[in-house]
């Protein structure tokens, strides 16, 4: 009997410390608008968060190539999280420039006290070395993360905003990342 | 008495022996693959299809059941070919389709020769080599995303060229599989659902939100249904009234509209003066066999020549599969067939091209020699020939050989997934984007220009061994195309892989652009002792995932005469399959 208590309050502790998932922590309403929405790595699905902005009747803009001067007068910046050789090459960067790009990007954002979204809505196929080492960099910086399932596959997300203690949102389609992503703004 | 038992049980053991190799060798191939059978757990281990008699290999298990229904209604391999390229402009939209191009070889085994059919775009009357240049900073999205970036489609003056010429049936016949995948639809795969994602911008941009190619305005999930009703009913309008539907009737006007309202120069005049040609094919050797591929303006067929030549001179058994002496080796090759890429191709109607200086074997060798076993050079010239200095990604590939021996390798494509994202209205085709193929520089021989048809990658090739088809083979991949190939033959000749494995092993690539090194780029199976290995040497090394689309989608087919059997080899880098009869 009490060996049965004790494992019940191993496994309601083990199951309470696991953080795939918001956590407890706040996800709604962490946000103001307006917000900017950018890329880190120059990825496709930089579009889909725009579309999905504009669904959610957010007061938004899109800039591929945002720098410093494109915060101006913004409460929030979006980083729509994935390298894409495809999209470097279109934009006529390489991982290094686009890192300096963003880098210097969140510098300024912090400076002007604005909070930072992260999106990767790409999946498994948005993952790779360049994708994990801009993750590694600026995931830490954020106050929430949304990604699709299928990206978090081996728990990089997971891992950490565990140990920054960020609250993390996993879903299983691009489509469904709309409400918590339309939740996440005052 | 003693003597009959003895041989009766020498039979029985003989016989066993031979049932046991059957089973084991069967067990170790995909048995007769129909599309819809369960897919294997893991679908990047290697198998092979088998048939005795006929086999079919493309990018989409729907477009390989359409060919082998063909074949087994009678078709022969350009019937199958055909139907199967149709349907994939069904089951695989993004790749290929009627509103772009390719090339086919075509082996006629009743007459024992080869031939190669061009159809490739061509650009508008309009084009001028400046076209792109003075667009500035926009140069890239004019290229690929606008009506500029149209060439005029090729593909259906190509089909029915082959057809008419060397095909029992109709287009009607080879169109209806198509038209029914279209109408009935078919769940999207990963690979359609990933490339989706990928091109969202350019859909949005020129498809809108209300294309069939986006499911309410966002890409499809995997298993989401996919229809396209309005390309069913383009296909039956061509099935009915003819090709010239698409180049002088109703469809040329939306495609000319469609095209104009997206700033786009291409003509009525443009798409009805489009013809497709047949061409004598290029050939080459690799020690005992002979290779057949189509000439330029495809440059892959050529390049992979040309390395191969180069690759005689080496070890590459000693050095080992994968080695980083064999990629290292491999890659410099490649980075000098970059730099003779650039300087010498173009369209063969406008430019002279030095074919039979860049496929000299003393030539190959040459190169061979300045190559470094150790270092990189870190800078790759052309080759210069004295005197006869020339004048002035995202495909598919399918293979077919029926139980006459006739064989087909087809790779065709719209360029960038999706082509230009431009849909002619309610017609449900996307055009492509191959103005994107001709260079930057005006001064290129690969410059635009009225008329001219650009520099493609496709390799589409058959291998023959003491004469008789040994080897179908091509890929999709843009630049990587031809290194891909030459990977693949390299695996099953000199490392004695069976086809599938080959296609499945890790792949590696590399360029250079005006003499500079890219990086060598590799699949993460690649091992880490490779990579150091390779960065020891003062390579840069760049990591892709282990099974990347960036290195195309290879299908093949190869003839084992001694066991009687055709084996087939289908991509799991995208959705490859295949079926044997």
């Amino acid at each position: 009997m009490k060996r049965s208590l004790v494992a019940c309050i191993v496994l309601f502790l083990a199951g309470s410390m696991r953080l795939p998932s918001r956590g407890g922590q706040e996800t709604t309403a962490l946000y103001e608008q307006p917000l900017l929405i950018t890329s880190a790595g120059q990825n496709a699905e930089v579009q889909i968060a725009a579309v999905l902005a504009k669904r959610a009747g957010l007061n938004y803009t899109l800039s591929k190539l945002a720098t410093g001067q494109d915060l101006e007068n913004m409460k929030t910046l979006v980083l729509v999280m994935g390298a894409s050789l495809k999209g470097l090459g279109a934009a006529g960067l390489d991982i290094d420039k686009e890192r300096d790009r963003v880098t210097a990007l969140v510098a300024e954002a912090r400076k002007r006290n604005l909070r930072l979204l992260c999106l990767h809505l790409g999946g498994e196929s948005r993952r790779g070395q360049q994708t994990d080492e801009l993750i590694s960099e600026f995931l830490p910086l954020a106050k929430l993360v949304i990604v699709v399932k299928s990206g978090n596959n081996d728990g990089i997300f997971t891992r950490i905003c565990r140990e920054k203690n960020i609250p993390l949102i996993e879903v299983e389609k691009t489509v469904e990342a709309l409400t918590p992503f339309q939740k996440a703004f005052k | 008495m003693s003597r009959n038992k003895k041989n009766v049980a020498a039979l029985t053991a003989v016989f066993s022996s031979w049932i046991f190799a059957s089973l084991f060798l069967l067990s170790s191939c995909r048995s007769q693959e129909i599309p819809g059978a369960a897919p294997p757990a893991d679908r990047h281990a290697p198998y092979d299809y088998v048939g005795r008699r006929a086999m079919v290999v493309a990018a989409h298990p729907l477009a390989v059941e359409a060919g082998l229904r063909m074949l087994k209604s009678g078709g022969n391999a350009v019937d199958a070919a055909i139907a199967t390229a149709l349907a994939l402009n069904a089951a695989e939209p993004f790749a290929s389709g009627i509103g772009g191009g390719g090339f086919m070889v075509i082996y006629l085994a009743g007459e024992k020769r080869s031939t190669v059919i061009n159809y490739r775009e061509k650009a508008p009357q309009a084009a001028r080599p400046l076209m792109f240049k003075e667009k500035g900073e926009a140069e890239n999205e004019w290229r690929t995303s606008s009506g500029l970036a149209a060439a005029v489609p090729g593909a259906l003056a190509g089909w029915n060229l082959a057809l008419s010429k060397y095909g029992t049936r109709s287009f009607a016949e080879a169109a209806a599989r198509a038209i029914e995948i279209a109408e009935q639809g078919f769940a999207v795969s990963k690979t359609f659902s990933e490339i989706d994602k990928e091109e969202y911008e350019r859909l949005i941009k020129n498809a809108g939100e209300g294309t069939c190619y986006l499911k309410d305005g966002l890409p499809y999930e995997p298993g989401e249904t996919f229809r396209n009703p309005d390309l069913a009913r383009t296909l039956g309008l061509i099935a009915s009234k003819g090709v010239d539907e698409f180049y002088r009737g109703g469809l040329a006007g939306k495609i000319v509209a469609a095209v104009t309202a997206k700033q786009g120069i291409m003509t009525f005049d443009d798409l009805a003066s489009y013809k497709a040609v047949e061409v004598k094919p290029l050939t080459g050797t690799y020690k005992d066999f002979t290779i057949v591929t189509v000439p330029p303006p495809a440059s892959g067929g050529l390049h992979l020549l040309q390395l191969l030549n180069i690759v005689e001179n080496w070890p590459v058994r000693r050095w080992g599969q994968n080695s980083p002496a064999y990629i290292h080796h491999l890659s410099e090759a490649f980075r000098f067939i970059f730099a003779d890429r650039e300087r010498y191709l173009g369209d063969p109607d406008y430019a002279d091209i030095p074919v039979p200086r860049l496929l000299d074997k003393d030539y190959a060798k040459e190169v061979a020699s300045r190559i470094a076993p150790d270092r990189p050079l870190g800078s790759y010239l052309y080759g210069i020939f004295e005197n006869k200095r020339a004048k002035s990604s995202n495909t598919t590939h399918l293979c077919v050989i029926d139980k006459e021996g006739n064989a087909v390798a087809l790779t065709q494509s719209l360029n960038d997934f999706f082509g230009s994202g431009i849909v002619p209205e309610g017609a449900g085709f996307l055009l492509n984007d191959h103005m994107d193929d001709f260079s930057a520089d005006p001064q290129s021989l690969n410059a635009p220009g009225p008329g001219r048809r650009p520099v493609s990658s496709m390799a589409p090739l058959i291998i023959f061994k003491k004469g008789r088809p040994f080897l179908v083979l091509g890929s999709p991949g843009g630049p990587r195309i031809f290194p891909s190939l030459a990977e693949i033959i390299l695996n099953v000749t000199e490392f004695g892989m069976s086809l599938d494995e080959a296609i499945e092993a890790p792949r590696f690539f590399s360029s250079s652009s005006e003499g500079k090194p890219g990086p060598v780029i590799v699949e993460s199976r690649i091992s880490q002792a490779a990579v150091e290995g390779l960065r020891k040497m003062g390579h840069e090394v760049e990591i892709k995932l282990a099974y990347d689309k960036f290195f195309g989608g290879a299908q093949g087919i190869m003839v084992v005469r001694g066991k009687n059997i055709i084996l087939g080899g289908a991509d799991s880098r995208r959705d490859g399959a295949g079926a044997g009869d």
